[in-house]
């Protein structure tokens, strides 16, 4: 906030040591992990017979695990035979050729463009559909994984500390959204795709369910990564004029956090138009059905007019995202 | 209102915000909170407002002793203190309007809540508390757009809205002029005043202090060090208040200031 630190007076400087982050004046800085977990009982003693030491956190964290990734990155370039010299190689060159030039021309005849019309449209309906339930899904079960507004933080300190039965209840769910949206997401849409398959039968629908929970997974950790990252200062503000959780998320967290989740949600819908290109592969409907059989049937012509669609929808999607974000952000102070 | 009894905040295990601090204060009373920065002021109204729970030590509001409230019921007792922040605390990317009307909160149903941000609901109310404050021009306006000083004097309508019992105000007037400050510090003065509301100031301004609230109280490495009535503070009190900052050693131990009248308020705020 701009002149916070401007007096209007004399005032008393910084005297003894503190403690504080500079430019950031008391608690502004991460209430989070300030207040979350304090020893209950501390004897209090004159404040300069404070005991400063062991309490510290060790720094070696930061250099043991530079040192760990450097280790496991070398190893994984020699395990997964990266070898780039491979893709120049005379047969690998040979392959490639003959791939990009069975491409040219591409299918453009009618009798193949007419058949596309309704895969183009149910990608479209596919993607929009998946996304619209993943947002439902991931949303509320983000709010139960945003640390913050279950168990940590300013907005629980007082609740926290109140009752250990209600702490307990809160951190129980907290872990179990976070294992839920994991979970959602360890699973690849595709398994998610095969198996809904079996279970809904071929068409489209399966494709939005795949999308809508695999997608759920990661909109809903990433919001609740947004969230947790918002200022805490007006939650804490709202908070204290006696407003409840509900109406904190209203009035406090959504409209700061606001940006970033469209967003980010409009960035999954770009992906879920290219995803549910591959889902068609088990049989999920859409482009991807068509784009199938036109590699099994190593019609590469065929391929190129998919593949270019393909690009053109995700452009598109991209394109109107942008303006939709311009919409939201574009009153920002500059 | 409030009774403290050997209150302390203790910090990560080592920080110690507030010592041991006992404290009554009367309903309809007004108080200011002078010290050196870092003394424990903005932990100690964050107590008092409920947000923090003390790491010892009994706080009593209203004789209710709040230490196991949860729920409703602590939500309808902070409904009951109203707080200023020193960093205005506000959301930027809302109208002023509903920055104003968030104070009322604690007290809609949801369904108006919601409906509220769509179209403001007693958007007159807001109006109202921005013109107390002298600023009702902007109340449609983006809120990261206005400058530190009217931020400030939004927060401060917040409050108004809210309507509570006690005003906890850190900092009010940091971000505004002179002038201006005075001004402010007067309008909360004689809305308590009027309405019988309880005022707790922190102040880093120890003219503003001495020359508008009856009771002064010193706050220094989170213990009282002088709680008395303004008339009573002396230099001594004021050189050993600020002892050991960098004040002293630039010569500029805050003293009290000659009766110098207050300079003169903008017209919109004397009302
Ligand atoms: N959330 C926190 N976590 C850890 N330490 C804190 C926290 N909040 C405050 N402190 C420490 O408590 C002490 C008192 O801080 P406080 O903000 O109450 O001071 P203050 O009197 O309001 O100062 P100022 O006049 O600068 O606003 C400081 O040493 C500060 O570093
Ligand atoms: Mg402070």
């Amino acid at each position: 906030m701009p002149g916070q630190e401007t007096s209007i007076a004399r005032r008393g400087p910084l005297g003894r040591p503190r403690r504080t982050r500079p430019g950031t004046s008391s608690r502004s800085g991460s209430p989070s992990r300030d207040l979350g977990q304090e020893a209950p009982r501390v004897p209090v003693t004159p404040l300069g017979e404070v005991n400063w030491t062991g309490t510290r956190r060790s720094s070696y964290f930061p250099v043991v695990f530079s040192v760990l990734f450097l280790l496991t990155f070398v190893g994984s370039y020699r395990l997964a035979q990266v070898e780039p010299l491979l893709l120049f190689e005379a047969e690998g060159r040979r392959n490639i050729l003959k791939f990009v030039s069975g491409m040219f021309p591409p299918d453009l005849s009618w009798s193949f463009l007419s058949l596309l019309g309704r895969p183009i449209l149910e990608t479209i309906q596919i993607s929009l559909m998946g996304t619209f339930m993943a947002v439902a899904i991931g949303f509320p079960i983000g709010l139960l994984a945003t640390s913050s507004l279950t168990f940590k933080g300013i907005l629980n300190e007082r609740e926290m500390a109140a009752s250990r039965p209600r702490a307990m209840l809160h951190r129980a769910s907290y872990l179990l959204a976070r294992a839920v949206l994991s979970l959602f997401r360890t699973i690849p849409e595709f398994v998610w795709a095969f198996m809904f398959v079996r279970a809904v039968g071929l068409g489209p629908f399966p494709g939005v369910l795949a999308i809508g929970i695999s997608y759920a997974g990661m909109l809903g950790k990433v919001y609740s990564e947004i969230l947790d990252h918002v200022n805490p200062g007006p939650l804490e503000a709202l908070q204290a004029t006696g407003a409840s959780k509900l109406r904190i998320i209203l009035y406090g967290l959504m409209p700061q956090a606001l940006p970033n989740v469209v967003s980010y949600t409009l960035y999954r819908w770009e992906c879920a138009v290219r995803a549910s290109a591959i889902l068609g592969f088990v049989g999920a409907g859409g482009i991807g059905q068509q784009l199938e059989i036109s590699m099994r049937m190593f019609n590469f012509k065929q391929v190129f007019t998919l593949v270019a669609i393909l690009f053109v929808m995700v452009a598109g999607v991209d394109a109107l995202s942008a303006r939709v974000r311009r919409a939201i952000m574009g009153r920002e102070r500059i | 209102m409030y009774l403290l009894d050997r209150v302390s905040k203790v910090f990560d295990g080592r920080t110690i915000a507030v010592n041991e601090l006992d404290l009554k204060v009367r309903r309809g009373e007004k108080l200011a909170m002078i010290g050196q920065s870092g003394a424990g002021k903005t932990t100690l109204f964050r107590m008092l407002n409920l947000t923090i729970p003390p790491t010892s030590g009994t706080l009593l509001f209203d004789r209710l002793d709040i230490g196991r409230l949860a729920g409703r019921r602590l939500r309808e007792v902070r409904r009951r203190i109203g707080t200023v922040y020193q960093q205005h605390n506000l959301v930027p990317r809302l109208q002023v309007v509903h920055n104003v009307l968030s104070g009322k909160l604690g007290a809609w149903p949801l369904w108006r809540a919601v409906r509220s941000l769509i179209r403001p609901a007693e958007a007159e109310l807001a109006y109202e508390a921005l013109s107390q404050v002298g600023i009702p021009e902007k109340l449609y306006d983006r809120t990261e757009t206005l400058s530190g000083g009217q931020q400030q004097r939004v927060a401060i309508a917040r409050t108004l809205v809210q309507n509570p019992e006690v005003i906890l105000a850190d900092e009010p007037v940091s971000s505004v002029d002179p002038a201006l400050a005075a001004g402010i510090v007067k309008l909360l003065i004689e809305l308590s005043e009027t309405y019988r509301k309880t005022l707790i100031m922190n102040l880093h301004s120890v003219d503003l202090a001495l020359a508008h609230f009856p009771r002064v109280i010193g706050l220094r490495d989170g213990k009282i060090s002088f709680d008395l009535p303004a008339a009573e503070v002396t230099d001594d009190h004021l050189a050993t208040l600020y002892a050991g900052s960098e004040a002293e050693t630039a010569e500029e131990v805050p003293s009290r200031a000659e009766p110098h009248p207050v300079r003169s308020c903008q017209p919109h705020l004397t009302s």
